[in-house]
Protein backbone atom coordinates (compact mmCIF):
# COMPACT_ATOMS: atom_id res chain seq x y z
CA UNK A 1 0.00 0.00 0.00
CA UNK A 2 2.81 2.41 0.81
CA UNK A 3 4.16 1.89 -2.71
CA UNK A 4 0.82 2.84 -4.17
CA UNK A 5 0.72 6.07 -2.12
CA UNK A 6 3.72 7.36 -4.06
CA UNK A 7 2.92 5.85 -7.47
CA UNK A 8 2.21 7.87 -10.62
CA UNK A 9 -1.01 5.90 -11.21
CA UNK A 10 -2.55 7.14 -7.95
CA UNK A 11 -1.58 10.80 -8.26
CA UNK A 12 -2.11 11.09 -12.01
CA UNK A 13 -5.59 9.62 -11.53
CA UNK A 14 -6.33 11.99 -8.65
CA UNK A 15 -5.06 15.00 -10.64
CA UNK A 16 -7.07 14.09 -13.74
CA UNK A 17 -10.29 13.49 -11.82
CA UNK A 18 -10.01 16.70 -9.78
CA UNK A 19 -9.07 18.69 -12.88
CA UNK A 20 -11.95 17.25 -14.91
CA UNK A 21 -14.38 18.24 -12.16
CA UNK A 22 -12.87 21.74 -12.05
CA UNK A 23 -13.06 21.98 -15.83
CA UNK A 24 -16.76 21.08 -15.80
CA UNK A 25 -17.46 23.81 -13.24
CA UNK A 26 -15.46 26.23 -15.35
CA UNK A 27 -17.47 25.33 -18.45
CA UNK A 28 -20.72 25.73 -16.51
CA UNK A 29 -19.60 29.23 -15.48
CA UNK A 30 -19.20 30.15 -19.15
CA UNK A 31 -15.39 30.07 -18.68
CA UNK A 32 -15.38 32.92 -16.21
CA UNK A 33 -11.72 33.79 -15.46
CA UNK A 34 -12.29 33.38 -11.71
CA UNK A 35 -13.43 29.80 -12.36
CA UNK A 36 -10.20 28.88 -14.12
CA UNK A 37 -9.82 25.11 -13.64
CA UNK A 38 -6.29 25.43 -12.18
CA UNK A 39 -7.56 27.90 -9.56
CA UNK A 40 -10.30 25.43 -8.59
CA UNK A 41 -8.24 22.22 -8.78
CA UNK A 42 -5.11 23.39 -6.93
CA UNK A 43 -6.65 23.98 -3.47
CA UNK A 44 -8.54 20.67 -3.69
CA UNK A 45 -5.35 18.74 -4.46
CA UNK A 46 -3.47 20.59 -1.71
CA UNK A 47 -6.26 19.50 0.65
CA UNK A 48 -5.91 15.89 -0.49
CA UNK A 49 -2.14 15.97 0.08
CA UNK A 50 -2.60 17.46 3.55
CA UNK A 51 -5.29 14.91 4.51
CA UNK A 52 -3.22 11.96 3.31
CA UNK A 53 0.01 13.48 4.72
CA UNK A 54 1.68 13.09 1.37
CA UNK A 55 4.85 15.19 1.00
CA UNK A 56 4.79 17.54 -1.99
CA UNK A 57 8.00 15.97 -3.36
CA UNK A 58 6.18 12.62 -3.62
CA UNK A 59 3.26 14.17 -5.48
CA UNK A 60 5.56 16.15 -7.78
CA UNK A 61 7.64 13.16 -8.84
CA UNK A 62 4.49 11.08 -9.34
CA UNK A 63 3.04 13.70 -11.74
CA UNK A 64 6.24 14.29 -13.76
CA UNK A 65 4.50 12.97 -16.86
CA UNK A 66 2.23 16.04 -16.95
CA UNK A 67 5.13 18.41 -16.26
CA UNK A 68 7.13 16.86 -19.08
CA UNK A 69 4.47 17.81 -21.64
CA UNK A 70 5.09 21.52 -20.96
CA UNK A 71 8.33 21.45 -22.98
CA UNK A 72 6.84 20.22 -26.27
CA UNK A 73 3.84 22.54 -25.68
CA UNK A 74 6.15 25.57 -25.53
CA UNK A 75 8.02 24.43 -28.65
CA UNK A 76 4.62 24.12 -30.34
CA UNK A 77 3.96 27.87 -29.91
CA UNK A 78 6.09 28.13 -33.06
CA UNK A 79 3.06 26.99 -35.06
CA UNK A 80 0.79 30.00 -34.34
CA UNK A 81 3.76 32.36 -34.79
CA UNK A 82 4.51 30.82 -38.19
CA UNK A 83 0.82 30.86 -39.19
CA UNK A 84 0.71 34.63 -38.53
CA UNK A 85 3.91 35.42 -40.45
CA UNK A 86 2.15 37.60 -43.04
CA UNK A 87 0.61 39.75 -40.29
CA UNK A 88 3.92 39.93 -38.42
CA UNK A 89 5.70 41.12 -41.56
CA UNK A 90 3.03 43.71 -42.40
CA UNK A 91 2.79 45.10 -38.87
CA UNK A 92 6.41 44.45 -37.88
CA UNK A 93 7.02 47.92 -36.42
CA UNK A 94 3.88 48.23 -34.25
CA UNK A 95 4.22 44.60 -33.09
CA UNK A 96 7.93 44.98 -32.30
CA UNK A 97 7.57 48.30 -30.46
CA UNK A 98 4.47 47.28 -28.51
CA UNK A 99 6.08 43.96 -27.58
CA UNK A 100 9.28 45.60 -26.33
CA UNK A 101 7.35 48.26 -24.40
CA UNK A 102 4.99 45.68 -22.89
CA UNK A 103 7.70 43.21 -21.89
CA UNK A 104 9.82 45.89 -20.19
CA UNK A 105 6.78 47.44 -18.44
CA UNK A 106 5.63 44.08 -17.10
CA UNK A 107 9.02 43.12 -15.63
CA UNK A 108 10.04 46.54 -14.29
CA UNK A 109 6.68 47.39 -12.71
CA UNK A 110 6.15 43.99 -11.08
CA UNK A 111 9.68 43.67 -9.69
CA UNK A 112 9.92 47.36 -8.76
CA UNK A 113 6.67 47.44 -6.79
CA UNK A 114 7.32 44.15 -5.02
CA UNK A 115 10.82 45.36 -4.09
CA UNK A 116 9.15 48.28 -2.27
CA UNK A 117 7.57 45.65 0.00
CA UNK A 118 11.05 44.44 0.92
CA UNK A 119 10.73 41.06 -0.83
CA UNK A 120 13.96 39.05 -1.12
CA UNK A 121 15.54 37.97 -4.38
CA UNK A 122 13.81 34.58 -4.63
CA UNK A 123 10.38 36.23 -4.45
CA UNK A 124 11.36 38.96 -6.94
CA UNK A 125 12.68 36.28 -9.32
CA UNK A 126 9.32 34.52 -9.06
CA UNK A 127 7.31 37.59 -10.13
CA UNK A 128 9.73 38.82 -12.83
CA UNK A 129 8.39 36.50 -15.58
CA UNK A 130 4.75 37.16 -14.61
CA UNK A 131 3.64 38.14 -18.13
CA UNK A 132 4.90 35.01 -19.88
CA UNK A 133 2.98 31.80 -20.37
CA UNK A 134 3.20 29.58 -17.26
CA UNK A 135 5.76 26.97 -18.42
CA UNK A 136 8.22 29.67 -19.51
CA UNK A 137 7.62 31.59 -16.26
CA UNK A 138 8.35 28.50 -14.17
CA UNK A 139 11.52 27.78 -16.10
CA UNK A 140 12.71 31.41 -15.91
CA UNK A 141 11.92 31.65 -12.18
CA UNK A 142 13.96 28.49 -11.59
CA UNK A 143 16.88 29.89 -13.58
CA UNK A 144 16.83 33.21 -11.74
CA UNK A 145 16.77 31.52 -8.33
CA UNK A 146 13.03 31.92 -7.73
CA UNK A 147 10.25 29.49 -6.78
CA UNK A 148 8.51 27.83 -9.77
CA UNK A 149 5.30 27.16 -7.80
CA UNK A 150 5.05 30.81 -6.80
CA UNK A 151 5.74 31.89 -10.38
CA UNK A 152 3.00 29.57 -11.65
CA UNK A 153 0.43 30.99 -9.25
CA UNK A 154 1.43 34.63 -9.86
CA UNK A 155 1.18 34.09 -13.62
CA UNK A 156 -2.21 32.49 -13.15
CA UNK A 157 -3.46 35.38 -11.03
CA UNK A 158 -2.07 37.91 -13.55
CA UNK A 159 -3.90 36.07 -16.34
CA UNK A 160 -7.20 35.93 -14.46
CA UNK A 161 -7.03 39.59 -13.42
CA UNK A 162 -5.90 40.69 -16.89
CA UNK A 163 -8.73 38.79 -18.56
CA UNK A 164 -11.24 40.50 -16.26
CA UNK A 165 -9.98 44.09 -16.58
CA UNK A 166 -8.88 44.15 -20.24
CA UNK A 167 -12.26 45.11 -21.72
CA UNK A 168 -13.18 47.92 -19.27
CA UNK A 169 -9.62 49.30 -19.17
CA UNK A 170 -9.14 49.36 -22.94
CA UNK A 171 -12.60 50.92 -23.35
CA UNK A 172 -11.63 53.64 -20.88
CA UNK A 173 -8.45 54.29 -22.87
CA UNK A 174 -10.60 54.48 -26.04
CA UNK A 175 -8.55 51.83 -27.86
CA UNK A 176 -10.96 50.65 -30.55
CA UNK A 177 -8.49 48.76 -32.77
CA UNK A 178 -9.06 45.07 -32.03
CA UNK A 179 -5.49 44.28 -33.09
CA UNK A 180 -4.09 46.60 -30.39
CA UNK A 181 -6.61 45.35 -27.82
CA UNK A 182 -5.88 41.69 -28.48
CA UNK A 183 -2.12 42.09 -28.67
CA UNK A 184 -2.01 43.98 -25.36
CA UNK A 185 -4.16 41.33 -23.68
CA UNK A 186 -1.88 38.51 -24.87
CA UNK A 187 1.32 40.33 -23.88
CA UNK A 188 -0.01 41.18 -20.42
CA UNK A 189 -2.23 38.21 -19.59
CA UNK A 190 -0.84 35.35 -21.76
CA UNK A 191 -3.09 32.33 -22.46
CA UNK A 192 -5.91 33.23 -20.08
CA UNK A 193 -6.07 36.70 -21.63
CA UNK A 194 -6.01 35.16 -25.11
CA UNK A 195 -8.90 32.85 -24.24
CA UNK A 196 -10.90 35.88 -23.09
CA UNK A 197 -9.93 37.87 -26.21
CA UNK A 198 -11.27 35.04 -28.42
CA UNK A 199 -14.64 35.36 -26.65
CA UNK A 200 -14.76 39.06 -27.55
CA UNK A 201 -13.53 39.06 -31.15
CA UNK A 202 -11.70 36.65 -33.51
CA UNK A 203 -9.12 39.26 -34.61
CA UNK A 204 -8.46 40.20 -30.99
CA UNK A 205 -8.03 36.51 -30.17
CA UNK A 206 -5.52 35.91 -32.97
CA UNK A 207 -3.47 38.96 -31.94
CA UNK A 208 -3.64 37.89 -28.29
CA UNK A 209 -2.20 34.44 -29.15
CA UNK A 210 0.53 36.15 -31.12
CA UNK A 211 1.26 38.51 -28.23
CA UNK A 212 1.47 35.59 -25.81
CA UNK A 213 3.82 33.54 -28.02
CA UNK A 214 6.09 36.49 -28.86
CA UNK A 215 6.22 37.68 -25.26
CA UNK A 216 7.40 34.25 -24.11
CA UNK A 217 10.53 34.83 -26.22
CA UNK A 218 10.81 38.57 -25.50
CA UNK A 219 10.53 38.32 -21.69
CA UNK A 220 12.79 35.26 -21.51
CA UNK A 221 15.42 37.15 -23.52
CA UNK A 222 15.01 40.32 -21.46
CA UNK A 223 15.34 38.42 -18.15
CA UNK A 224 18.32 36.45 -19.43
CA UNK A 225 20.12 39.67 -20.32
CA UNK A 226 19.18 41.28 -16.97
CA UNK A 227 20.38 38.18 -15.11
CA UNK A 228 23.76 38.44 -16.80
CA UNK A 229 24.05 42.13 -15.88
CA UNK A 230 22.95 41.88 -12.24
CA UNK B 1 1.45 11.71 -35.68
CA UNK B 2 4.68 10.19 -34.38
CA UNK B 3 6.59 12.30 -36.90
CA UNK B 4 5.04 15.51 -35.55
CA UNK B 5 5.77 14.55 -31.94
CA UNK B 6 9.32 13.61 -32.89
CA UNK B 7 9.79 17.00 -34.58
CA UNK B 8 8.72 18.79 -31.37
CA UNK B 9 11.04 16.63 -29.27
CA UNK B 10 13.98 17.07 -31.67
CA UNK B 11 13.56 20.86 -31.49
CA UNK B 12 13.36 20.79 -27.71
CA UNK B 13 16.34 18.43 -27.45
CA UNK B 14 18.40 20.67 -29.72
CA UNK B 15 17.25 23.67 -27.65
CA UNK B 16 18.29 21.98 -24.40
CA UNK B 17 21.66 21.01 -25.93
CA UNK B 18 22.29 24.59 -27.10
CA UNK B 19 21.21 25.88 -23.67
CA UNK B 20 23.71 23.61 -21.89
CA UNK B 21 26.59 23.74 -24.35
CA UNK B 22 26.65 27.46 -25.10
CA UNK B 23 25.37 28.75 -21.77
CA UNK B 24 22.67 30.70 -23.65
CA UNK B 25 20.38 31.58 -20.74
CA UNK B 26 17.07 31.14 -22.63
CA UNK B 27 15.17 28.00 -21.53
CA UNK B 28 15.76 25.02 -23.85
CA UNK B 29 12.08 24.87 -24.84
CA UNK B 30 12.07 28.54 -25.87
CA UNK B 31 15.20 27.98 -28.01
CA UNK B 32 13.38 24.93 -29.39
CA UNK B 33 10.42 27.15 -30.33
CA UNK B 34 12.71 29.47 -32.27
CA UNK B 35 14.35 26.47 -33.96
CA UNK B 36 10.93 25.12 -34.97
CA UNK B 37 9.97 28.48 -36.54
CA UNK B 38 13.24 28.22 -38.49
CA UNK B 39 12.45 24.66 -39.54
CA UNK B 40 8.94 25.62 -40.72
CA UNK B 41 10.47 28.45 -42.77
CA UNK B 42 13.09 26.12 -44.24
CA UNK B 43 10.89 23.14 -45.14
CA UNK B 44 7.66 24.58 -46.48
CA UNK B 45 4.69 22.26 -46.68
CA UNK B 46 1.25 21.75 -45.23
CA UNK B 47 1.50 20.27 -41.73
CA UNK B 48 -1.99 19.27 -40.57
CA UNK B 49 -0.67 16.66 -38.09
CA UNK B 50 1.77 19.06 -36.46
CA UNK B 51 -1.04 21.60 -36.14
CA UNK B 52 -3.29 18.96 -34.58
CA UNK B 53 -0.62 17.89 -32.07
CA UNK B 54 0.38 21.42 -31.02
CA UNK B 55 -3.28 22.46 -30.93
CA UNK B 56 -4.02 19.57 -28.58
CA UNK B 57 -1.05 20.44 -26.36
CA UNK B 58 -2.02 24.13 -26.20
CA UNK B 59 -5.64 23.27 -25.45
CA UNK B 60 -4.55 21.15 -22.48
CA UNK B 61 -1.78 23.39 -21.18
CA UNK B 62 -3.69 24.14 -17.97
CA UNK B 63 -3.50 20.67 -16.44
CA UNK B 64 0.24 20.52 -17.09
CA UNK B 65 0.97 23.24 -14.55
CA UNK B 66 -1.24 21.84 -11.81
CA UNK B 67 1.68 19.84 -10.30
CA UNK B 68 3.71 23.06 -10.02
CA UNK B 69 0.82 25.10 -8.63
CA UNK B 70 0.25 22.48 -5.92
CA UNK B 71 3.80 23.37 -4.80
CA UNK B 72 2.22 26.36 -3.05
CA UNK B 73 1.64 23.87 -0.23
CA UNK B 74 5.25 24.52 0.82
CA UNK B 75 5.12 28.31 0.32
CA UNK B 76 2.84 29.28 3.20
CA UNK B 77 5.54 31.39 4.91
CA UNK B 78 6.41 33.37 1.77
CA UNK B 79 2.72 33.91 0.98
CA UNK B 80 1.73 35.14 4.43
CA UNK B 81 4.72 37.50 4.47
CA UNK B 82 4.66 38.85 0.91
CA UNK B 83 1.17 37.89 -0.30
CA UNK B 84 -0.15 41.47 -0.16
CA UNK B 85 2.92 42.81 -1.98
CA UNK B 86 2.59 40.12 -4.65
CA UNK B 87 -1.09 40.94 -5.24
CA UNK B 88 -0.50 44.72 -5.35
CA UNK B 89 2.53 44.39 -7.66
CA UNK B 90 0.72 42.00 -10.00
CA UNK B 91 -2.45 44.12 -10.21
CA UNK B 92 -0.57 47.35 -10.99
CA UNK B 93 1.79 45.57 -13.38
CA UNK B 94 -1.12 44.06 -15.34
CA UNK B 95 -2.92 47.43 -15.63
CA UNK B 96 0.28 49.23 -16.73
CA UNK B 97 1.32 46.54 -19.20
CA UNK B 98 -2.12 46.39 -20.84
CA UNK B 99 -2.23 50.18 -21.20
CA UNK B 100 1.35 50.68 -22.41
CA UNK B 101 1.19 47.82 -24.94
CA UNK B 102 -2.13 48.94 -26.43
CA UNK B 103 -1.17 52.63 -26.55
CA UNK B 104 2.23 51.95 -28.15
CA UNK B 105 0.62 49.59 -30.69
CA UNK B 106 -1.99 52.20 -31.67
CA UNK B 107 0.58 55.00 -31.83
CA UNK B 108 2.95 52.89 -33.98
CA UNK B 109 0.18 51.85 -36.38
CA UNK B 110 -0.76 55.52 -36.90
CA UNK B 111 2.87 56.60 -37.20
CA UNK B 112 4.31 53.72 -39.28
CA UNK B 113 1.33 51.53 -40.16
CA UNK B 114 0.80 50.68 -43.83
CA UNK B 115 -2.93 50.08 -43.57
CA UNK B 116 -4.91 52.95 -42.09
CA UNK B 117 -8.05 51.67 -43.78
CA UNK B 118 -8.09 48.61 -41.54
CA UNK B 119 -8.41 50.69 -38.42
CA UNK B 120 -11.76 50.38 -36.81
Amino acid sequence: MSGLMSSPILWLTATLIVFEGADRLSRRSGRHPLCHPVLLATPVLIGVLLLTRTPYSTYYSATQMLVFLLGPAVVGLAVPIWAQRAVIRRLAVPIGLALAAGAVTAVVSAVGILALFGAPREILASIAPRATTTPVAMEMAQQLGGVPALAAVIVLFAGVFGAMVATPLLNALKIDDFRARGFATGVSAHGIGAARAFQVDATAGAFASLGMALNAVATATLLSVLALLI
Amino acid sequence: MIGAIALLLVCQLAGEAIHRLTGLPLPGAVIGMVLLVGWLALVRKERPTLEAVTGWLTAHLSIMFVPAAVGLIDEGAALSRYGVGIVVATVISVLLTLSVTALVFRWAVRRFGPDEQEQA
